[in-house]
């Protein structure tokens, strides 16, 4: 059975609207720059502008943290592209309700609700009773299915950065087996906050800057990287067969042809090139794809040191002699690490890279790091009018590798 | 006097439910306050006005309800 994405949403640093996004990531705009100037030390984040009154009342806000509403707000424009509506207002979800699943990725869950009780706990003073609501990571899913009243599966992924490429996974394996008809898969990540910044700084893969550099400081795969910035934002996509899709006669963006699912199994945080491998083999092969056929990878790339290193390792040795005609982009460098919904925004930028025949670039190069040796797409977009198929790769702390391979309508 | 005004104004600029429309009389559960966010109102008032609700006045589903209780609290405190 194939697997199609019909819908795309997003609430994203680049803005709500897929091709804006799209092409702001093909002129290489960053939306990274500095928040938090009382911190000791310079961070920098790609937060996302965010109207909550578009989706919530005032009351519908109580006990609803920002990973919860931008959830509702991307899973809502999801749908909508995809040509579906609200259930509860007795418009069609494209299938009975307990036919319809939620699957999302999220990291952490509600960080404004946890700092905020934290500080408040701290200082002696009142914490917000719907603390605890407002912050569990599977609050955001919830959200999504009580909006539109969606009744089948309705789950979360935490398993760090992959987890919205996991989620988008397991929707699509919910599909195959015929459990599901029509899912919402992606993710959401809201963490830009002083408590979880400081956590992040101490953990020493934020990228350094100088003042008044931080749209830059994230450089994948260039000899000179020094790390990640966090960002923050949702996307889902809408995923059904493709005999559902026609039979409703929606358009379909891509078939999201291959999964790949792995595990290191060797160190927490340290990544691993044959873990990374397995995860490529599996999608390729679901696909019955060969490395030579595939054009695009938007990359995990998230500027470490080592994990662009080991990531590159995976890629030669899996892509063997094809490597060159593999094109790579770490679109991070402009939209920073969204962690738990990474995977659905770099899915939906993959998708739309298929859907256009264009590359996002892999910006702020200095000099490429010949240790990687990877074919990178240049400092702005790139015409690839023959481009067939593309994937999206993510690996997380915890050692689980997740790659989604797409292909052309 | 009455801390009705007050109070409405409170949970009009919190909640955005309007004077106008709101019932005083009415049912908070009703008009879609649930218990925990009725607590997270209580909190506000509660800071609003410097005072303490008792556990007593945990079934308060109204905002005239609640205009009565901060007013028999208010006046004990001013006696006390």
């Amino acid at each position: 059975m194939r697997v199609v994405v019909s819908g795309i949403g997003l609430i994203s640093p680049h803005g709500d609207d897929n091709q804006a996004m799209f092409t702001a990531l093909l002129r290489g705009e960053s939306a990274v720059r500095q928040v938090f100037p009382e911190l000791p030390k310079p961070a920098a984040a790609a937060t996302a502008a965010f109207d909550e009154s578009r989706w919530f009342s005032k009351l519908q806000l109580a006990g609803v943290d920002r990973v919860s509403q931008i959830a509702v707000a991307a899973a809502d424009l999801a749908l909508k592209d995809a040509g579906l509506g609200r259930v509860s207002r007795g418009e069609a979800l494209g299938a009975e309700p307990e036919r319809v699943g939620v699957f999302t990725g999220c990291g952490m869950g509600g960080a404004t609700a946890l700092d905020t009780a934290y500080q408040a706990g701290a200082a002696g003073g009142r914490v917000p009773p719907l603390t605890i609501p407002a912050f569990m990571p599977n609050a955001p899913a919830a959200h999504v299915a009580m909006r539109h009243g969606v009744k089948g599966p309705v789950l979360t992924y935490s398993v760090a950065c992959a987890s919205a490429a996991v989620a988008i996974s397991e929707a699509a394996k919910a599909i195959r087996a015929g459990e599901i008809d029509v899912a919402i898969a992606g993710g959401s990540e809201a963490l830009i906050v002083p408590g979880v910044v400081v956590a992040w700084q101490a953990m020493q893969t934020l990228a350094t800057f100088a003042q008044g550099e931080a749209a830059r400081c994230c450089r994948p795969f260039s000899a000179d990287r020094s790390g990640f910035v966090l960002g923050e934002g949702a996307a889902f996509l809408v995923l059904e067969s493709d005999a559902h899709a026609k039979a409703r006669g929606a358009r379909a963006h891509a078939v999201l042809a291959g999964t790949g699912l792995s595990c290191d199994a060797t160190h927490l945080t340290k990544p691993d090139a044959p873990g990374q491998g397995r995860a490529l083999r599996a999608a390729l092969a679901q696909a019955g794809l060969q490395p030579a056929d595939v054009g695009y990878c938007n990359a995990h790339g998230t500027a470490t040191k080592i994990g662009d290193l080991v990531e590159a390792e995976a890629l030669r040795t899996v892509w063997g002699p094809a490597i060159g005609g593999l094109r790579v982009s770490s679109t991070k460098a402009l939209h920073g690490h969204l962690l738990g919904a990474t995977g659905a925004l770099e899915a939906a930028i993959t998708v739309l890279a298929l859907e256009q025949g264009r590359l996002p670039p892999n910006a702020h190069v200095t000099q490429s790091d010949p240790a990687c040796g990877l074919n990178l797409v240049g400092a702005v977009g790139e015409a690839a009018p023959d481009l067939h198929a593309a994937m999206s790769n993510s690996f997380a702390f915890g050692g689980t590798n997740s790659v989604l391979l797409f292909t052309r309508v | 006097m009455s801390s009705l005004v007050e109070i409405q104004e409170l949970i009009h600029k919190k909640y955005g439910l309007d004077p106008a429309t709101l019932d005083p009389h009415a049912s908070l559960r009703e008009a879609g306050v649930d218990s925990l966010t009725l607590v997270e109102f209580l909190f506000t008032v509660e800071d609003h006005y410097g005072i303490s609700v008792p556990e007593k006045y945990s079934d308060i589903d109204s905002v005239a309800a609640l205009a009565a209780a901060v007013d028999e609290l208010r006046a004990a405190q001013t006696t006390a």
